[in-house]
């Protein structure tokens, strides 16, 4: 299973570099040094990050699912995904900071998000209850991004909502590659780590305390992990949708329904899914500004809905 | 579209009686000049290009108030000029209290139209310019109607120079934020011309089409560039240092409008051209 994905995200990486308006091939006969400016530059950052925050997207759903034992946790849905947006925009338009000073942001907005969502619905809480206080959460700081792009100083901040809420991978750089990178795979990497034990949590807390995992220890490692992965890849690229909400169910039927043994597979398959995803936008003629988040939910709206109907 | 406002508005009349004594100034000078006796002695401007226009052609004591972005630096390279000069927000209820005579805007709304209308208000409403000879028309439009049309004659004069002047045409591409590229035919590609660059395309334009097809002269439109915002982002795109042809930056408040601060930016652009 993890092979295969993995395999799957090397050749959707693979169609993903070789594909875009200029032909690399071509231009690599006529002019070596520009065709490489080209795939460093643009080609490279933005099939990287595909792969990346997809992938972190993947592993935080799963992770959040696995940790609020609901399966309606994910970053986009419950606040991570928006705090991140909210900590990069204050960051960025208000602070001065740069790409590096916007990913903080975004890490310690997703952060807080997680955080505030705890606080309010409490680990194990019923669905109804952490589904409300998530929708809550996610609205109020929607609201809050809007309102402080209209603050902004720059009358085109506003415009920059879409790119705020959407997503997109458009013009990325490899500065942006480079910065949001080993902080997505560091909070993969916890999240990982984090698995067995939150196979262990799924059997219940007592049952996972006198297993000897403490509870509060991994929620912690797991909020670190969501608000690293989630939150560097929202600062560079958007809040992008439904990956982190869909992919989970996706994988979790072939990990034989272990929530935390889901986590590495859904981050490949986050990876792959955003990585398909981000290749019709790029295809597109200029001008015709598809969001990203349009598109992995049009790819994942249905997958999500059949897993609905099949459950009853 | 052209409301008339009660006749005793026209007068300095009204305004001796509120007793402002530059308005006592402007109400000898309308008494002494032949045709400045009929010239509207309040005028206000809504849209940030009749600001402009106002701001040549006007006296300072005409102008009862310009849009606030007419008074912006960060806006208008004009700004400066209008120092002291009381601003508004850009809609007609903001200044009907100024009790104008005459009011500007460009473009404008059928609702504005009918607002005016019914208060009683003058609200004179310049079509957007396609061409830097219909900006002409309209600042000699603007000048004949705040009694000054010298104003106009004097720009029409500075247009005739730079179309006399221009360089010959080289191919170029003025570009803004997030690679959109003003349209070949349009009144900034007019400008452009007499500034000797022939716009290239039009449109949005994405980095890799930019890199892969580089223009011979590279137009940058700098616009508030110290602010965030993804536009503005886009311009510091590392892939841009990648380019090989001539880059210039353009004034970007100037284009904004494409009006009445163009002569000055055609200038300073084929000094930067040169």
């Amino acid at each position: 299973m993890t092979a295969r994905l993995a395999l799957l995200c090397l050749v959707l990486a693979i169609a993903s570099l070789a594909l875009g308006p200029a032909d690399l091939a071509a231009l690599w006969a006529r002019d070596p040094d520009l065709a490489r400016t080209l795939f460093l530059e643009l080609r490279l950052p933005r099939t990287g990050l595909a792969l990346l925050v997809g992938a972190g997207l993947g592993a935080s759903g799963a992770a959040a699912q696995a940790l609020l034992r609901n399966p309606l946790a994910s970053p986009d849905v419950l606040g991570p995904s928006s705090g991140a947006a909210l900590g990069a925009v204050l960051a960025g338009y208000f602070l001065g900071a740069g790409v590096i000073g916007m990913a903080i942001g975004g890490l310690v907005g997703a952060g807080a998000a997680l955080a505030l969502l705890l606080a309010l619905a409490g680990r194990g809480a019923g669905t109804t209850r952490l589904v409300l206080a998530g929708v809550a959460v996610a609205m109020l700081i929607g609201v809050a991004i809007t309102l402080a792009l209209t603050l902004a100083p720059s009358p085109f901040a506003l415009y920059d909502l879409m790119f705020w809420l959407m997503g997109s991978l458009n013009d990325r750089s490899l500065p942006q590659l480079a910065l949001a990178a080993p902080l997505i795979l560091a909070g993969i990497a916890l999240l990982v780590r984090a698995a067995p034990a939150l196979d262990t949590l799924a059997l219940g807390e007592e049952v996972a305390h006198s297993l000897g995992v403490a509870g509060r220890a991994v929620q912690l490692r797991v909020i670190a992990g969501i608000a690293l992965a989630t939150g560097a890849g929202v600062a560079v690229a958007g809040s992008i949708g439904f990956i982190g909400l869909i992919v989970p169910h996706l994988v979790r039927p072939f990990v034989g329904h272990r929530p935390g043994a889901a986590v590495l597979p859904a981050a490949l398959a986050g990876a792959a899914l955003l990585t398909a995803a981000d290749v019709p936008v790029r295809l597109l003629p200029p001008g015709i500004d598809l969001r990203l988040g349009v598109l992995t939910a049009l790819i994942g709206a249905p997958f999500f809905i059949a897993l609905v109907l099949r459950r009853d | 579209m052209i409301v008339r406002a009660p006749s005793s508005h026209n007068s300095p009349r009204p305004g001796l009686r509120r007793g402002g004594r530059w308005l006592l100034a402007a109400a000898c000078l309308a008494v002494g000049g032949a045709s400045a006796a009929a010239a509207p002695a309040r005028i206000v401007s809504l849209n940030l290009c009749t600001d402009e226009y106002l701001l040549v052609t006007a006296r300072r004591s005409q102008i009862a108030s310009i849009s606030r972005l007419g008074a912006d630096r960060q806006e208008s390279p004009l700004a400066a000029r209008a120092a002291g000069l009381a601003t508004n927000k850009g809609q007609l209820t903001d200044v009907i209290g100024q009790r104008p005579d005459l009011v500007l805007t460009m473009g404008g709304s059928q609702q504005a139209a009918a607002l005016a209308r019914r208060l009683g208000v003058r609200l004179v409403a310049v079509p957007y310019p396609g061409s830097p000879a219909e900006v002409a028309q309209q600042i000699a439009q603007v000048a004949a109607l705040v009694g000054n049309p010298a104003a106009g004659a004097a720009f029409a004069r500075q247009l005739a120079a730079l179309q006399q002047t221009a360089p010959p045409l080289r191919p170029g591409l003025m570009i803004g934020g997030s690679g959109i590229a003003p349209a070949q035919d349009g009144l900034t590609a007019g400008w452009l011309r007499l500034a000797g660059v022939a716009q290239q395309r039009g449109g949005s334009i994405s980095l890799e089409q930019l890199l892969v097809d580089q223009p011979p002269i590279l137009i940058r439109n700098v616009y508030r560039p110290g602010q965030v915002s993804a536009p503005q982002a886009w311009t510091r795109h590392p892939a841009l240092a990648g380019l090989h042809g001539r880059r210039v930056a353009a004034d970007g408040r100037a284009f904004l409008c494409g009006g009445a601060a163009m002569p000055a930016e055609i200038a300073r652009l084929r000094r930067a051209l040169a």
